[in-house]
């Protein structure tokens, strides 16, 4: 099957081209699902693209899209469903809500905006196959998932046992084969484990009250873990003390410990917050990009908040136990889970006339604006939690557009613009920085070589945006997805449902912890380890994973 | 006939009750299977095959192949005006099979065993709950309240894999209070190194109510309360306090007031979170129920209870309950994999799509028997606690489809 594009302004940052600057048209041409060098064969599609944009297919690098708290999610929020109805022309029925949208939805919705490719962040191992069974079930997108690690007790324990970091590579080898992921993610490092101990909050060198383990050791560990191992992405974290006052001190010193070794810190705008003013909360944003400007180590992506109502769900229990207090509207779901990890639901509206709402708006954007490196931040919402993946446009036009964002924010709670500096920002986001933030800087950063870019080879997961100075309008519809070389989206809609694949991660571990691992399993989980391990065959309705083979840097 | 070998299977995943034990020992002789060892009385009876031929499909009680019998059950879900689909005992597969069917054809989805679900429902809803799950319970639980009927008869093997004799956290003698009926020989020999004791009442919910009054540090007016004196409340109120992991756990399906059983634990829950941890373990299960209710809220956004006509679906947790649907029903697509449980009694058309021993009251219109995952074929389940799931695996070879492949013959023809 061979498709012609043609006559699309390429905009490709990881080639280095810009169409869109220079004003050139090319053609891209499509065989069997990838991009091929051009020839003169007879295409058996062609499609004229008229000077439209053509950008790769989007990548999420972070948003809750599966698992069982998005499900309990759904079971809490009966409303979002309710209130968010299948959409007209739906052609399979079975999609609708908002800030919680079925996989069906979920899939639908992030095509048509262009993207293709989703990581969901937070898979609990203990939750794994069911997590594996929803993301078959979300059609258009290729997904993945981060393990959540860290506050496990087999690994606390290990730690307090002074284990061998071969031992932990090994451990960490073990479960991500095991759970079929593709990298791992720490959430509040040791926090949620403390929690069940009854600690309320856990800093980066508190020792967590049964194992004597600090966060910062976790952390560290799994660093060398995931390095020693060679997962190509590096440690994805969720830091200690999420939205508390004062936390900026914690995500700078998180910085500092990880020593100049490769560390993502995710929706950094939930950990940017000082004590400053009357009301004790203001902006860190400033000092922590500067931070992270002179560590070329770190990457972050936002968390951006985005009004309206919409419900969190994280697996930082501690933290969402906590902020239960806060529910909007006033219910929250709470489980520990399996000696694994936890979960925390809690619905929450964000508000443009609160303070700390609109001040969390400011702090997200400031952050956008002055981290000055666009492939080490990336476009996120942690959707749901600070608003649903469906805002995107929305939020790229808050960035492009520095006029239109000055007027959002005359509207806000006064005492919130009296206390960010976000008005004498000029900066405005570039096209090709956009498709940097959402394309070329997370293909890099997941070590996914053949997405993200436009180049010879690459996936031919594509979209095409027709130019509009309104950059919201602009980015809230595209004319043609491709998926796999796929005609998916036509106009804005849906035309067809393709099948994705899932991305896992393998590395080379020692397979003698496989003993160590049963014994765990048998004794304390109550569960044999071999029923744990979910099967490649359990992945994508038998067609199993999209393997990334990783090349360990020790042995 | 020369004779079988014996064969035995170790670690066998069993899919029946919720509770998802995963190492049972069955002897597959043939076609026939016996469980072996100790085991609860459901799975070893649920386990039992005889090498008999299988039941063939029918139509109106005539012995057809499958795909005539599919065709009919299409026919008759095509000029169908309203359908249930009920029973709803079957693996993740057919239950996927089971949605899109829903989809194309219309039709209410519900399960046999929902009624406990959704008392516990009714309590999430409004305020959500703190729960926990299996391993958490075995490893840090000191202090559990068992509240309502003794519930090991129906989760055979539950004391068993709550109270392990060596857990890992949970320090000195743990503590199992019964608040209702008392505990049976299964409940008192499964916790023989636990203190246990009991609570008699037949108002659990008056109980719970005091308990909760009384660790949020309220003295509740009366002597007793659910016929049990005030001071023995008092005083466990004082151990949950001080007890580092308490867990509440009922079957919802078992009390007409479960609903009200459910809010004040998940109350009672909540109050003691404040100063010390605690969690609700909510029993159920059955049948996958959690699994197919977990697909529901992942593919429609619903859960249970659910219909889906024009390409939309609706919830309505009253109005689409088995016994009400089936008073606006025309045709019952009744599935039922796992066990031989017969579907309601019903006026309207019925297609079957059965366990091969089920007795039926009426012939249905349309008969498949299917096999049952986990004896004739791999499949997957969701455990109680709806975190865990589990990959049931074949114990011989399958003769007859399952759910999912009888359903796909049915909506493609
Ligand atoms: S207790 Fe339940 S899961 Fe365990 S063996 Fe018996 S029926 Fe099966």
């Amino acid at each position: 099957m061979r498709l012609r594009l043609t006559g699309g302004r390429v905009l490709d940052p990881a080639n280095g081209e810009n169409g869109v600057a220079t004003g050139s048209v090319r053609d891209i041409e499509i065989e069997d699902g990838r991009i091929v060098a051009p020839t003169d064969q007879r295409a058996d599609a062609e499609y004229d693209l008229g000077g439209d944009v053509v950008l790769a297919g989007g990548i999420d690098l972070h948003s809750h899209i599966a698992g069982g708290k998005m499900n309990l999610a759904r079971l809490l929020m009966q409303e979002d469903r309710r209130a968010f109805p299948e959409m007209p022309g739906n052609f399979c029925g079975c999609g609708g809500g908002r800030a919680v949208p079925t996989a069906h939805a979920t899939g639908c919705r992030y095509a048509e905006l262009g993207y293709t490719t989703v990581f969901e962040p937070a898979m609990v191992g203990a939750n794994a196959r069911g997590a594996h069974l929803e993301m078959a079930d979300i059609p258009n997108l290729d997904t993945g998932a981060y393990l959540v690690l860290g506050n496990d007790d087999f690994f606390q324990r290990l730690l307090a046992a002074g284990a061998h970091q071969e031992t932990i590579n090994a451990y960490v080898g073990w479960m991500i084969e095991a759970t079929q992921a593709f990298a791992i993610k720490i959430v509040n490092p040791g926090g949620i484990n403390a929690f069940k101990f009854n600690a309320r909050k856990l800093d980066l060198d508190e020792a967590n009250p049964h194992y004597g383990v600090s966060p910062r050791r976790v952390l560290t560990t799994l660093i060398r873990a995931v390095t020693e191992l060679g997962l190509p992405h590096p440690i994805h974290l969720h830091g200690c003390n999420l939205g508390v006052p004062g936390n900026d001190e914690t995500t700078l010193a998180t910085i500092a410990a990880a020593e100049g070794r490769r560390l993502h810190l995710t929706h950094l705008q939930f950990h940017s917050y000082g004590t400053e003013g009357d009301k004790r909360f203001s902006s860190s944003a400033a000092r922590i990009a500067e931070m992270v400007n002179g560590n070329p180590n770190i990457s972050v992506d936002v968390g951006q908040v985005m009004f309206g109502q919409t419900v969190t769900a994280s697996a930082d229990y501690m933290s969402q136990y906590r902020n239960r207090a806060i529910a909007s509207p006033n219910k929250s779901i709470g489980m520990d889970i399996e000696l694994d990890a936890a979960c925390g639901v809690v619905p929450f509206e964000y508000k443009d006339k609160s303070f700390v709402n609109a001040l969390q708006w400011a702090i997200g954007l400031e952050l956008f604006l002055l981290v000055e490196d666009p492939w080490r931040i990336f476009l996120t919402t942690d959707h749901p939690n600070g608003g649903p993946f469906t805002t995107y446009p929305h939020l790229i036009r808050l960035l492009m557009d520095r006029d239109f964002r000055n007027a959002q924010l005359a509207t806000l709670n006064k005492a919130a613009q009296a206390h960010t500096l976000l008005s004498q920002i000029t900066r405005e986001y570039s096209l090709e920085e956009i498709a940097i933030l959402t394309r070329a800087a997370p293909a890099r950063i997941l070590g996914l070589t053949d997405k993200g870019h436009l180049g010879v080879g690459a996936v031919a997961d594509i979209a095409v945006h027709t130019e509009d100075s309104d950059r919201e309008a602009m980015f809230s519809t595209t004319r043609f997805v491709f998926k796999n070389g796929r005609l998916i989206v036509k106009d804005g809609l849906v035309v067809e449902l393709a099948q994705g694949t899932t991305h896992v991660a393998r590395p080379e571990f020692d397979r003698a912890i496989d003993k160590d691992m049963q014994r765990w399993f048998d004794e304390s989980v109550g569960l044999k380890s071999k029923h744990f391990r979910v099967a490649d065959g359990e992945l994508r309705g038998g067609a199993g994973p999209t393997i990334l083979k990783c090349e360990g840097v020790a042995s | 006939m020369a004779d079988v070998a014996i064969e035995t299977i170790e670690d066998v995943v069993c899919g029946f009750c919720g509770l998802g034990c995963d190492d049972l020992r069955v002897e597959v002789e043939g076609r026939a299977l016996r469980a072996a060892g100790t085991i609860c009385p459901e799975a070893a009876r649920l386990i039992r095959r005889l090498d008999v031929a299988d039941r063939p499909a029918s139509v109106a009680g005539t012995a057809v192949d499958l795909d005539t019998a599919a065709e009919a059950a299409r026919h008759i879900l095509l000029g169908a005006r309203a359908t249930l689909i009920g029973g709803l005992g079957t693996d993740m597969a057919g239950a996927g099979a089971l949605t899109d069917l829903a989809i194309r054809f219309g039709g209410v989805l519900d399960h046999h065993a929902s009624d406990g679900l959704f008392r516990n429902y009714a309590s999430v809803q409004r305020t959500g709950w703190l729960a926990t799950t299996l391993a958490e319970v075995r490893n840090r639980c000191d202090l559990l309240l068992v509240i309502g009927e003794d519930p090991a008869g129906q989760w055979g093997r539950l004391f068993e894999r709550l109270f392990p004799e060596a857990p890992l956290f949970a320090e000195g003698r743990r503590r199992v209070v019964f608040i209702g009926g008392a505990p049976g020989e299964t409940a008192r020999r499964q916790l023989g190194h636990a203190d246990i004791s009991h609570l008699a009442t037949d108002d659990p919910v008056a109980v719970l109510e005091a308990l909760g009054a009384l660790s949020a540090g309220r003295t509740p007016p009366g002597e007793a309360f659910g016929g049990v004196p005030a001071t023995e409340l008092a005083a466990l109120a004082e151990a949950m306090g001080a007890a580092h992991y308490v867990v509440a756990t009922w079957n919802a399906a078992a009390h007409d007031d479960g609903d009200l059983v459910a809010e004040r634990a998940t109350a009672l829950v909540d109050r003691l979170n404040v100063t010390t941890r605690a969690g609700v373990f909510p029993l159920g299960g059955r049948d996958n129920i959690i699994g197919v209710n977990q697909l529901l809220l992942w593919r429609l956004g619903y859960p249970l209870r659910t219909a889906v006509r024009g390409q939309a679906s609706a919830h309505d947790g009253a109005l689409y309950a088995t016994e009400a649907a089936l008073g606006d029903a025309d045709v019952l697509l009744w599935v039922s994999a796992f066990r031989p449980e017969p579907p309601p009694s019903f006026a309207g058309k019925i297609i079957a799509l059965a366990h091969p021993e089920t007795i039926f009251d009426k012939e249905p219109d349309v008969l498949i028997p299917v096999g049952t995952p986990g004896i004739d074929h791999a499949g997957t389940v969701f455990r109680m606690d709806s975190i865990v799931s589990l990959p049931l695996g074949a114990l011989r070879v399958a003769t007859l489809p399952s759910v999912a492949e009888a359903v796909r013959c049915i909506a493609e023809g």
